[in-house]
């Protein structure tokens, strides 16, 4: 019963996956399991514990939809406090305050859960769903599914009920369905009154409607407290409280127990792969670095041949043994990372040439500010850049900020290189080739995913990168992707220096609930994570 | 004197000891020339760090860097310091309660926090760390000048000089001089070592040039390796930089104290 109930689950899982790239104009009618039922949990048995106790000291932002910072971290918190329609687990969209959904065409019916409520004990209905729509049209949240201005994604909705509202898209795409599913949904009794969410920190500004109340925030301290909420319809969570904490030293703090996850350094990767007290969520090659040129200011790096004279004058190897000690790949020069299933393994590859370099930069006396964060890692990379391009004859000052400022200084082009680095490369499917690459939706939204080439342009690329949108047969799909990382590759509008390998350790006895989703690798950032599976 | 020379001795051996790893050292300071994290050798003597950069160069580099940036605090400090703490004893009136006023308020409030800001509003250079170190070291300074010249000033010969006509920086050169200056240099030497201390502080924090050899920075960037305290890179990314800056430090101090005790008490 067991083994056929196993089978059932994967087939079920397998189907899911399908419907999710073919899913627009198939008129699927899905309904879904919540996080407790069988189909989600089979493999894994979380117990609840009283208290989850993560890694702060640094300020994501408040936990609301407009003043999170826009990085994983940050947004992970807001969407425990913030609930959406939808969520995803390891294979599949599922329910979360939807109950139910189908697809008809550009129509998406949502049916929200009877007992669904606000943190204020308000009951959550399709009103509120529909103003968050309304209300995100006018004044786009930091991180946005349903686009913005011309690219905003719906036509128009219509509330059945209390209960089910259909959602009707200017166009279905393959991913439509992630996207409506995404964005959360704020209580129009507190918002309807609010004319600049970016500065309202009024009454009821976290009240959410998520399975987490955040009951303290403290961004001198980056300390985060969220406590379960009693009022949440769909499942239990795992813990009475998430803290997040600040720490010293994240190491020593999980060895003292002052801590209940952390990411395991690779020296320690021996010492702790053999704990079998241990447990280990492996994020394989899923931060990444890459190195953007504003073009706008440095036109002289237009030129084809001068790119890949960078390329030729990067040690990206050295990255991978010194910064990553060992636990990463360098870099596809078509961005998506190898492992990923639409990755590439054609696309152009530079290899380290020194000698090329300087002699493609002999005489013209090129000098340049490279913007970094002052993270460890982030200025490692940036003193290893530096090393090389000197060596190729460009000069090269450093400037590093912390990393909400760098982003900043990126989003508004206050640039000549940059180094990015940020985790998320290993998303499926990787929706960030037309957000990073593609001349009308790159620099949008501020998220690293969408930090692009300022001052390049290139039709065939954003044809590639927006087509694969539209794309619902999933082989014709990889092969754009794939077709998009070769072409990428070759023109070389940014320039992809090393992925890195990382395991998130936690201890099996307390806490074991750590997952990844199918699209997202960072376990800790994962609602999921946080519920009683 | 004797203890003057032992330091002064001590403090050119240490001083000796980092010269040949600036100059002599066949490894640089800005570039690898190992593997990363080798222990310590007979090719890498401190070891290298995880971008492969010889430790004891970049600690001989350190050394340097702290001390010019220690002297031109201590220079600028002496200066302002001196400056006003002569004027102001010299002057009295409107001028010394002004002055007084504000080396009050820079001796109450908590440096570091407010050179943090500084540095933060003002951006990561080392000329930058220069001019907030001085701005907040001079108040001591001042503070000790201005009563030794108010003392002074009340001396029968200042008196006597003033009354045969002598002008103010004929009197504060030849007669206030040589009680003033002694303590000019003694605090001065007092200020590079605090200078050094704060400099690595403000590194440590990320406010320095971020690729800048700095002990400060050398550090900071060991503690910021993950894991490091579960490993044995720790003895010789991180103990040498602490070592080197408590030793500097030290030293100076004792030598200001020697100088003082010196100058001032002995002769």
């Amino acid at each position: 019963m067991k083994k056929a109930t196993k089978r059932l689950s994967l087939l079920l899982a397998l189907v899911m996956m399908v419907t999710l790239f073919t899913a627009c104009g198939s008129h699927v009618n899905t309904a879904a399991p919540s996080p407790s039922s069988p189909a989600a949990t089979a493999g894994t048995a979380a117990k609840t514990v009283k208290t989850l106790k993560l890694e702060g000291g640094t300020d994501w932002g408040a936990p609301s939809p407009f003043l999170n910072e826009s990085r994983g971290p940050g947004t992970a918190k807001m969407k425990l406090v913030f609930g959406s329609l939808l969520e995803k687990d390891e294979t599949k969209d599922v329910s979360w305050l939807a109950e139910s959904w189908s697809v008809s065409g550009n129509d998406y019916t949502f049916t929200l859960f009877k007992n669904a409520k606000f943190h204020d004990g308000k009951p959550l209905t399709t009103d509120d769903v529909a103003f968050s729509l309304d209300y995100y049209k006018i004044h786009p949240p930091v991180s946005n599914s349903l686009g913005s201005g011309n690219s905003y994604i719906v036509d128009h909705y219509t509330i059945i009920d209390k209960q089910k509202i259909t959602i009707t898209v200017k166009k279905a795409t393959a991913d439509t369905l992630s996207d409506l599913g995404s964005f959360v949904i704020i209580p129009k009794h507190i918002w309807e009154k609010v004319d600049d969410p970016n500065k309202f920190k009024g009454e009821g500004y976290l009240v959410g409607s998520g399975a987490y109340k955040c009951t303290k925030y403290e961004g001198a301290t980056g300390s985060y407290e969220f406590t379960a909420f009693d009022g949440w319809c769909n499942g239990k969570p795992a813990a009475e409280r998430i803290l997040f904490v600040p720490v010293s030293n994240a190491m020593l703090a999980f060895t003292n127990g002052e801590i209940d996850i952390t990411t395991l350094p690779a020296d320690l990767m021996d010492k702790y792969t053999k704990d079998s007290t241990i447990g280990l969520v492996n994020k394989a090659n899923d931060t990444g670095y890459k190195m953007l040129i504003n073009f706008q200011k440095c036109p002289d790096f237009l030129k084809l041949e001068l790119r890949k004279a960078i390329y030729s004058a990067l040690d990206r190897q050295s990255v991978v043994d010194k910064v990553f000690r060992g636990a990463g790949s360098v870099g596809s020069a078509g961005y998506v990372p190898e492992g990923s299933i639409f990755y590439n393994k054609d696309v152009v590859k530079y290899s380290y040439d020194p000698a090329a370099a300087k002699a493609a930069f002999s005489g013209k006396k090129y000098s340049v500010t490279l913007l970094s964060a002052d993270s460890g890692s982030d200025v490692a990379i940036a003193e290893i850049i530096r090393n090389n391009l000197e060596a190729a004859g460009i000069t090269v000052k450093v400037a590093a900020y912390d990393s909400a400022t760098r982003d900043k200084m990126i989003n508004s082009g206050s640039y000549e290189f940059a180094l990015v680095g940020n985790g998320g490369w290993g998303n499926n499917p990787p929706n960030y080739m037309r957000t990073i690459f593609s001349d009308v939706s790159k620099n949008k939204g501020g998220n690293p995913h969408s930090m692009g080439p300022i001052g390049y342009s290139n039709e065939e690329i954003t044809r590639l990168a927006e087509g694969q949108m539209s794309e619902t047969d999933f082989n014709k799909r990889i092969q754009m992707f794939k077709d998009l990382q070769l072409l990428v590759s070759k023109e070389i509008p940014l320039f992809v220096i090393a992925n890195q390998s990382t395991y998130s350790m936690y201890r099996k006895d307390y806490y074991s609930g750590w997952m990844k989703t199918y699209a997202y690798q960072q376990a800790e950032q994962n609602r999921l994570s946080y519920m009683a599976r | 004197m004797k203890k003057v020379i032992i330091l002064c001795a001590a403090f050119a051996a240490i001083t000796l000891f980092f010269l040949y790893g600036a100059t002599l050292y066949p490894h640089g300071s800005r570039l690898p020339s190992g593997a990363s994290l080798e222990a310590p050798s007979a090719l890498h003597l401190l070891g290298t760090d995880n971008l492969g950069v010889d430790i004891y160069a970049q600690l001989s580099s350190g050394f340097f860097r702290s001390m010019a940036i220690g002297l031109a605090t201590a220079a600028l400090a002496a200066l302002l310091g001196g400056l006003l703490g002569i004027m102001a004893g010299y002057l009295g009136g409107r001028f010394d309660t002004a002055v007084s006023f504000l080396i009050n308020i820079l001796l109450s409030v908590p440096q570091l926090p407010i050179m943090i800001v500084v540095g933060a509003f003002f951006g990561q250079s080392t000329g930058n760390i220069i001019w907030i170190i001085a701005i907040f070291s001079w108040a001591p300074i001042a503070k000790q000048v201005r009563a030794k010249t108010r003392s002074v000033c009340g001396t029968r010969y200042v008196q006597l000089a003033e009354s045969y006509g002598g002008g103010a920086l004929y009197i504060i050169v030849r007669h206030m001089g040589r009680d003033i200056f002694p303590l000019l240099a003694i605090n001065g030497i007092a200020v590079i070592g605090m200078a050094i201390i704060q400099e690595s502080s403000l590194a440590y924090l990320g406010l320095s040039d971020p690729l800048a050899k700095s002990w400060g920075l050398m550090i900071s960037k060991a503690t910021a390796f993950s894991g490091i305290f579960f490993t044995d890179f720790w003895k010789w990314w991180i103990l040498p930089p602490v070592f080197s800056l408590m030793l500097s430090v030290v030293c100076l101090r004792i030598l200001a104290r020697a100088l003082e005790s010196y100058f001032i008490k002995e002769r």
